[in-house]
């Protein structure tokens, strides 16, 4: 885990109000597994937190992640520029911890919650991923080609201008006999990972299932307790220092 | 190099640069980043006699130069701290100052006692604005500021006692000597200010508590006018803090009249900063001659009106 002056390299939009971002940190931050994510300055002085942003690609010191618009952050840190310097503390959270007895991965992603799952899939060459990504429309829909290295990738929109008028939640458990999973992963909005949660008690799915979720952060490292969750047993986890993933049966959604 | 040393009631620092509670936990996850035995000590993380789970989320909101929490003192509980991050905390060479936070009068008078002996400074919180018992409520009036410091310098026998204090209060020098009075050895300010960000599309607060402390940069200049308020109406030693994010900010509290600081929000900023904010405090004092960072401390001359 390391605070670095990170030298921005490029960004694009890639979609409505979506926009990647690659930078160039000055040492390696070490090995960065997928689902793992970043804290990084807006370039906005004036802005004393950090935006935690999930990683999308590590190539040596090139880091790339990707963020919707949302605030006053997110509106200045899609204006950054090539050579602006930005601090980054990297890698924070835990990932996803693929077990080595996974071979079909049955993979959720929804809008923006689909960062975090690309290095799963492109990362695991000996898995099979079977994935369904959910935008709102098609506007919205990013990244769709680089998730074409798996086994099955299926696009739905909410409102039907991409792919069949679904939700990816949905779309897996229309066809969920024909996919013998072994794990689920999922990122989405919250209501997305609601939905999952019921769908699999009340269909018995016994599938195990991780699912990293989103807070506003302080830190990022897990000092000052300000995004934690509720866990199953009624304690609280914090998410970016014990998560952001977590056994979706061990959190309250 | 200066010498960054600097002793508050008997308690020796190896500089004059502390940890503020609630942003730095035990130690434990900053010292992934860097060694923190670096730091000249570390307010921890409010403790209440029993473990609390704390406020819902969001916790935590953001203005231009500050930023809100409403943590609500989530806790693992005085005693957990005895028995699991005390020793990490000693181990690292660091002054250790155990935050305490009482639900009622009576639980500050407790958790001193648990902790007499064992740590090197117990740090009053009686300016927490998130909590809805105790906290803040015992903080704001000189009477129950006197009455709740009597009551924790009564269980503390061995251990020095800094009495917090919040800014939200109609005077910080009254307050100030009411901690005197009542026996602190030392105070600490400024605590947040209470705060609100209100989302508009939605017509409602951010944060859950719908209100927050705020801190950061820019609460740095009220807090510099407490500090110097507060360090000329007592005679006791007074650690400053509110929005400090470099070593002149830092070597700022100490002229007006502060022995040491603590650093919060700059931790989010820059995971990084204490060690920094020490670096610069020294690169200030080497380039303008000054040997002893003491030699700056309450050197203030106000302009003539």
């Amino acid at each position: 885990m390391k605070e670095l002056v990170s030298i921005v390299k490029r960004v694009e939009n890639i979609a409505e109000n979506t926009y990647s971002l690659t930078v160039v940190l000055p040492e390696s931050a070490g090995e960065i597994k997928g689902g793992q994510f970043l804290n990084i300055s807006t370039g906005d002085n004036s802005r004393l937190l950090k935006r935690p942003l999930g990683i999308v690609k590590a190539d040596g010191n090139e880091i790339t992640v990707c963020f919707q618009v949302k605030g006053e952050g997110t509106v200045a840190l899609s204006k950054a520029k090539a050579g602006d310097k930005l601090s980054v503390l990297l890698p924070l959270g835990n990932g996803f911890e693929i077990p080595e007895s996974a071979k079909n991965i049955v993979v959720l992603g929804g809008g923006v919650g689909i960062f975090p799952l690309l290095p799963v899939v492109c990362g695991n060459k000996n898995k099979k991923f079977y994935t369904y990504l959910g935008f709102r429309n098609k506007n919205c829909a990013c990244l769709t080609d680089e998730f074409k290295v798996s086994e099955k990738l299926t696009v739905v929109t909410d409102d039907g201008s991409l792919g069949k008028k679904d939700n990816a939640v949905n779309a897996y458990f229309s066809e969920i006999e024909s996919v013998s999973a072994d794990l689920i992963i999922a990122c989405g909005p919250p209501v997305m990972l609601r939905a999952l949660k019921l769908k699999l008690k009340e269909n018995n799915v016994t599938t195990p299932c991780l699912v990293s979720l989103e807070e506003r952060m302080g830190c990022g490292i897990g000092a000052c307790l300000v995004c934690v969750c509720k866990k199953s047993d009624g304690g609280n986890a914090r998410v970016c220092k014990d998560g952001p993933v977590f056994d979706i049966r061990e959190v309250e959604l | 190099m200066a010498d960054l040393s600097v002793e508050i009631c008997g308690v020796k620092f190896k500089n004059p640069v502390i940890a503020a509670s609630g942003t730095y936990g035990f130690g434990r996850e900053y010292n992934e980043i860097y060694d923190i035995s670096q730091i000249g000590g570390i307010s921890t993380k409010g403790l209440t006699n029993e473990p609390r789970l704390g406020n819902p989320v969001p916790r935590i909101a953001e203005g231009h130069g500050v930023i809100l929490n409403a943590v609500g003192l989530q806790n693992p509980g005085v005693e957990h701290f005895i028995d699991n991050d005390l020793s990490f905390l000693k181990s690292k060479g660091v002054v250790v100052i155990a935050n305490v936070a009482g639900n009622t009068l009576e639980d500050y008078g407790k958790i001193c006692n648990k902790l007499d002996g064992l740590v090197d400074m117990v740090e009053l919180n009686i300016s927490c604005p998130n909590v809805h018992a105790g906290g803040m409520a015992l903080g704001i009036k000189p009477k129950n500021i006197e009455e709740v410091t009597e009551l924790a310098k009564s269980n503390l026998h061995k251990t020095p006692l800094i009495v917090k204090l919040s800014p939200n209060v109609e005077s910080i020098s009254d307050n100030a000597k009411a901690a005197e009075n009542g026996g602190a050895d030392c105070i600490s300010l400024v605590n947040t200010f209470m705060g609100m960000v209100i989302d508009l599309d939605r017509r409602k607060p951010i944060i859950a508590n719908n209100t927050g402390g705020v801190s950061g940069a820019g609460i740095k200049p009220i807090a510099l006018k407490m500090v110097y308020d507060a360090a000329h109406a007592v005679k006791i030693p007074v650690i400053g803090m509110g929005g400090i994010m470099t070593g002149k900010d830092a070597l700022e509290f100490m002229c007006a009249g502060a022995k040491a600081v603590q650093v919060g929000t700059a931790n989010f900023y820059d995971a990084n900063a204490l060690p920094r904010i020490i670096d610069e405090m020294n690169g200030w004092l080497d380039k303008h001659n000054i040997v002893n960072v003491n030699e700056i401390v309450d050197t203030l001359t106000l302009n003539a009106r």
